[in-house]
């Protein structure tokens, strides 16, 4: 008699799962898993939110596509692979949206992709860096993020141009972290085989460095390389500085990640930014679209702080998933992801389209414009740092700064 | 060779401090409720970040934001062992098998809480708390120190001097004695147990939120910054001996030195392992610590 | 909760077994309903969850050990696995098996090293345990591509299959710890729980009944992550973190611990909860951090025990 009472509540339980999901037949439906807890990078998911909520904004504004609003569904996937999977299967099976986009962490886009690919919904990579993602060779997969191969090579160049002896780098323990840092030793014994270079992995989860930073004040490196991600980059850098090891007048720091223009840069790292060298992916000297310029000054308006290229980057993807679809002139993913693949791609940062190489190229955006820039006052504002490697140019190691 | 031992050792202590402010508040839990508090790590953020807060959104010295910090874990304290603990010791009968998963799993569900609240309430972007001095980096013979580490090492070991005299001196502090050796028969001599309990907590908590605002400037707080020092610190509880404050702090310095040299001597990557591993060789093999009484297991 | 004479217990336990046996027949009618890949995915978790908790329940609810690595234990099968699959390209009908046997090795060695410890000593050990399990295997880069994870083959695409496997799986573990509970070995069980010295007294060789417990509990862990990772084809040190642990516990301490059928309706309410919770968006872990704490302190003895109290006093 109880368990049949019981059974009837359990079967309640199941029956409302059985609800089919709520239609959304008018606005288009786009996902994007993000990290929006801990233990993954919030700072990434918060960033890649606000560049896709502006350019929703202003599509949305001027009558959106094929004459329906745009709606982005954000799911958190905690920085966890596990749950960037379940997150990405929720959207694709429960939410049906057309496309993907905003995926920042190599680690979980890996995993996401595989989902992406059994459905064959289009999925616009926004900033996982590791070549494993392109290698796989999955058609669904679009990639506009900067990836190692570039990073590490331009990383590479200049070390050598810089003509330095020894060189050690930071990196997190990551599939980020390790692969840039291998990748750039690999290029570097190529272009400049008598550079002395190695690297230490750290612990992104850890808050004291001095254990790998003491070792090293007995005999400075000439550069210090950073393959790190906030927090513990912040943490290494600080540490860096208080031991009086870089930057020094003997030891650069550089900096792999893009720290630099991320909001929370300044407050964290203080004194210790000064002199930071960066490969960056942003500068305002950079040509720009006047979206990507309108884009800048409503993230200034919204936020308070200056744009970086993680934002630019995320509405990038957004750019592109509406672009495909206002090419296919339909919101089926097969058709937009069709039209993706051909179809020549006006970015916010120039006009490009996708290379079809296998290997680490594979359907990714080749000529990602760079720079190189050196912070030399605390709380510079990107568009004040002294320019080393102007866009499009060689990189000019006389123009470094040197603390005295 | 020589200066980079020194380095380690200087850096090593220095931290040993720090963690000690953390174990001590949790020494004194464990020898009191016998539990595991997955919760310790969330008030050293607390403390972290009401020292940051208060001395940045108010513009007030970090010297008055230290004791702000203090009171805030305090305060936590207090409210956790009111809302939460009780059904671990006023007599809830139905809890009597089930003290050590109920504690966990309630200090489970607080961390999370906490966690979260901090990160959608105050946001995700990490803060480098305020230095106590402005003053940059210096060097003390070989070894090179900022003005907060030096300044924050003094104010630890000055906090901890004054806890020792406090638990040994006053009659409070005679009285958590008292509690922590034997519950009933404290409470047959007429001592509050409850109350005592109470205080214990809200000692611990502000010792951890100490903790926090110290190392602050040095570990720039994110909303997950409680649970590197939270393993930490059952390692140096479990070393130093469940209950024994003296225990704690030395272990805490012993534990600060040791995991500086293994990280270069031995291997970085592994660190955490290593304490970890110090964890369970203690257990095995003296699992009443330095300085715990034998026969202390439940 | 407490051994009572042997009839009173069986009883308890056959209720418990018509209990659980009912319950599973509504989740394998359940595909009739509900016929979403993505509904069936969630229930699908949760009975993986359901299986840790069980596991954690047999070993920390009926015989005390109170052990804070099944998570770790789940990742380590999962591991297992994997690395067979990757490396040696065995087939999953001999990799989930290795699962299962390296799982309960390690659950003997675990066992072994807290054999003389209880109460918070023994939690430690068993998270220092966990947390070096995970450490280890999320650093060592060179063999499990580290915080990437490892890709795993899969024992069919179809959902709904995984669905039935998942299932088989929990009536398995099900009727493997009915049977233990059922016999003396049960009785020895709580015995060790509620007084170990005396049980040794009276004869009991509490150090065979804890070993063989450690080594079932682990073994089911093990189990249930090796399944796990050939679902979602990947596994990841995540499926280690202590705060995997933390929600198995919640899951058995809100269901109750004093039945199996407790912890696999914990399993399931608490996790469907915690997918439902996500419509809520934002402040999804908030509102279930919340949720754990009130259950867990104003709910004493779980929602099943709970519930099954009301439905006994309505009858009465």
């Amino acid at each position: 008699m109880k368990l049949r009472q019981l059974a009837t509540g359990l079967a309640c339980v199941g029956a409302t799962l059985a609800l089919p999901p709520a239609f959304a037949a008018d606005p288009i439906l786009i996902g994007a898993s993000i990290t929006q807890s801990p233990p993954g990078s919030v700072v990434q998911g918060t960033q890649v939110k606000d560049g896709m909520e502006i350019l929703k904004d202003m599509v949305n504004a001027k009558g959106g596509v094929l004459g329906r609003q745009i709606k982005v569904l954000y799911e958190d996937n905690q920085g966890i692979p596990e749950k960037g999977r379940a997150a990405t299967e929720k959207l694709i099976s429960k939410d049906k949206v057309v496309a993907l986009a905003g995926g920042h962490q190599s680690s979980v886009c890996l995993a996401e992709i595989e989902v992406a690919h059994r459905y064959k919904v289009p999925y616009v990579n926004t900033n996982c860096w590791s070549d494993d993602v392109r290698k796989r060779g999955y058609p669904e997969v679009f990639n506009t993020s900067p990836y190692n191969t570039l990073v590490s090579s331009s990383m590479a160049t200049t070390l050598a141009t810089m003509g330095v002896k020894r060189v050690v780098a930071f990196a997190e323990n990551t599939d980020y972290g390790i692969g840039q840092a291998k990748l750039t030793g690999e290029l570097l014994k190529q272009k400049a085989p008598n550079i002395e270079y190695k690297y230490e992995t750290l612990d992104r989860a850890s808050k004291d460095f001095t254990a790998a930073i003491l070792p090293l004040r007995a005999n400075p490196p000439d550069v210090i390389v950073m393959s790190m991600l906030p927090p513990a980059a912040y943490i290494v850098m600080n540490q860096v500085y208080e031991q009086g090891l870089a930057p020094s007048s003997k030891t650069i720091l550089y900096d792999g990640g893009g720290l630099a223009d991320y909001p929370d840069f300044w407050q964290n790292v203080k004194e210790g930014g000064k002199y930071l060298l960066s490969f960056a992916l942003y500068h305002p000297a950079m040509p720009q679209t006047q979206l990507a310029k309108d884009i800048a000054a409503e993230y200034k308006k919204r936020t308070g702080s200056d744009v970086n290229r993680l934002v630019l980057q995320a509405a990038d993807s957004l750019h592109l998933v509406i672009e495909g679809i206002k090419q296919a002139k339909s919101t089926e993913p097969d058709k937009v992801g069709a039209a993706m693949r051909t179809m020549k791609f006006e970015s916010l940062r120039g006009v490009s389209n996708f290379s079809t190489q296998q290997g680490y190229s594979f359907q990714q955006w080749l000529d990602i414009p760079f720079v190189n820039y050196e912070l030399t006052a605390e709380k510079q504002p990107v568009g004040q740092t002294v320019l080393i490697q102007a866009p499009g140019q060689k990189f000019d190691p006389a123009k470094i700064v040197r603390p005295k | 060779m020589l200066r980079l031992s020194l380095d380690l050792l200087a850096n090593g202590l220095i931290y040993g401090c720090f963690y000690a402010l953390m174990a001590v508040g949790l020494a004194m839990i464990f020898g009191v409720l016998k539990i595991v508090n997955f919760a310790h790590g969330e008030f050293f953020m607390i403390g972290a970040y009401t020292y940051v807060l208060v001395a940045l959104n108010f513009s007030v010295s970090p010297w008055l934001a230290l004791p702000c910090a203090a009171i805030g874990g305090a305060a936590l304290g207090w409210i956790v062992e009111r809302l939460l603990m009780r059904p671990l010791y006023a007599g809830y009968a139905s809890w009597g098998f089930m003290k050590d998963e109920y504690a966990v799993v309630v200090t489970f569900g607080l961390s999370l809480l906490l966690v979260n609240l901090v990160d959608k309430v105050v946001g995700p972007y990490s803060y480098k708390g305020p230095a106590l001095i402005e003053t940059s980096r210096f060097a003390l013979g070989p070894v090179m120190l900022t003005g907060q580490k030096a300044i924050a090492t003094v104010v630890a070991v000055f906090i901890m001097i004054a806890l020792a005299l406090f638990l040994k001196k006053s009659v409070w502090g005679k009285q958590i004695q008292a509690v922590a050796q034997n519950r009933l028969g404290a409470s047959l001599a007429g001592i509050d147990a409850t109350r005592t309990t109470s205080l214990i907590f809200a000692i611990s908590g502000m010792l951890a939120a100490l903790s926090g605002a110290l190392l602050a400037p040095l570990v720039n707080p994110s909303p997950d910054v409680g649970s590197f020092p939270a393993i930490k610190s059952y390692v140096i509880v479990v070393l130093g001996g469940m209950g024994s404050v003296w225990g704690a702090m030395i272990a805490a310095l012993i534990v600060g030195v040791s995991e500086a040299f293994f990280s270069v001597y031995g291997s970085y990557d592994y660190r955490d392992a290593f304490g970890l591993a110090i964890l369970v060789l203690v257990l095995l093999l003296r699992p009443q610590g330095l300085l715990g009484q034998k026969g202390r297991d439940v | 909760m407490k051994a009572g004479p042997a009839s009173l217990w069986r009883d308890r336990l056959a209720f418990d077994a018509r209990a659980a046996v009912l319950l599973c027949a509504v989740l394998a009618a359940l595909p009739l309903v509900i016929t979403g890949p993505y509904a069936q995915g969630i229930i699908l978790v949760s009975m993986y969850f359901a299986i840790l908790s069980l596991a954690w329940n047999a070993l920390a609810g009926y015989t005390g050990q109170f052990s804070l690595a099944p998570a770790a234990f789940a990742m380590l099968g999962g591991y297992t696995t994997a690395l067979l699959d990757f490396y040696w390209h065995v087939p999953l009908v001999l990799a989930i098996p290795a699962a299962v046997v390296s799982t309960a090795l390690l659950g003997l060695v675990l066992g072994k090293l807290v054999l003389n410890l209880s109460g918070p000593y023994l939690s430690l050990t068993t998270l220092a345990f966990a947390e070096i399990a995970r450490v280890v295997i999320g650093n060592s880069h060179e063999f499990t591509r580290g915080d990437q994870g490892m890709h795993v083959a899969t024992l069919t695409e179809s959902r709904l299959a995984y669905y039935y496997i998942f299932l088989a799986a929990l009536v398995l573990v099900l009727a493997v710890l009915y049977f233990m509970l059922r016999g003396r070995l049960g009785r020895f069980m709580t015995a060790v729980r509620d007084d170990a010295i005396g049980a040794e007294s009276r004869g009991i060789d509490v150090v065979r009944v804890k070993m063989i417990v450690f080594c079932t509990s682990c073994a089911i862990c093990g189990l249930a992550g090796s399944l796990y990772g050939t679902f979602s084809q990947l596994v990841s040190p995540e499926l280690g973190l202590l705060q995997q642990t933390g929600l198995v516990l919640a899951m058995v301490v809100i269901g109750g611990m004093g039945s199996l059928t407790g912890s696999v309706v914990g399993a399931l309410l608490v996790y469907l909860g915690s997918e439902w919770l996500r419509e809520l968006g934002n402040v999804q872990v908030i509102v279930f951090a919340l949720l754990v704490i009130l259950f867990a302190r104003w709910v004493p003895g779980g929602l099943w025990s709970a519930a099954v109290a009301r439905i006994g006093r309505k009858q009465a």
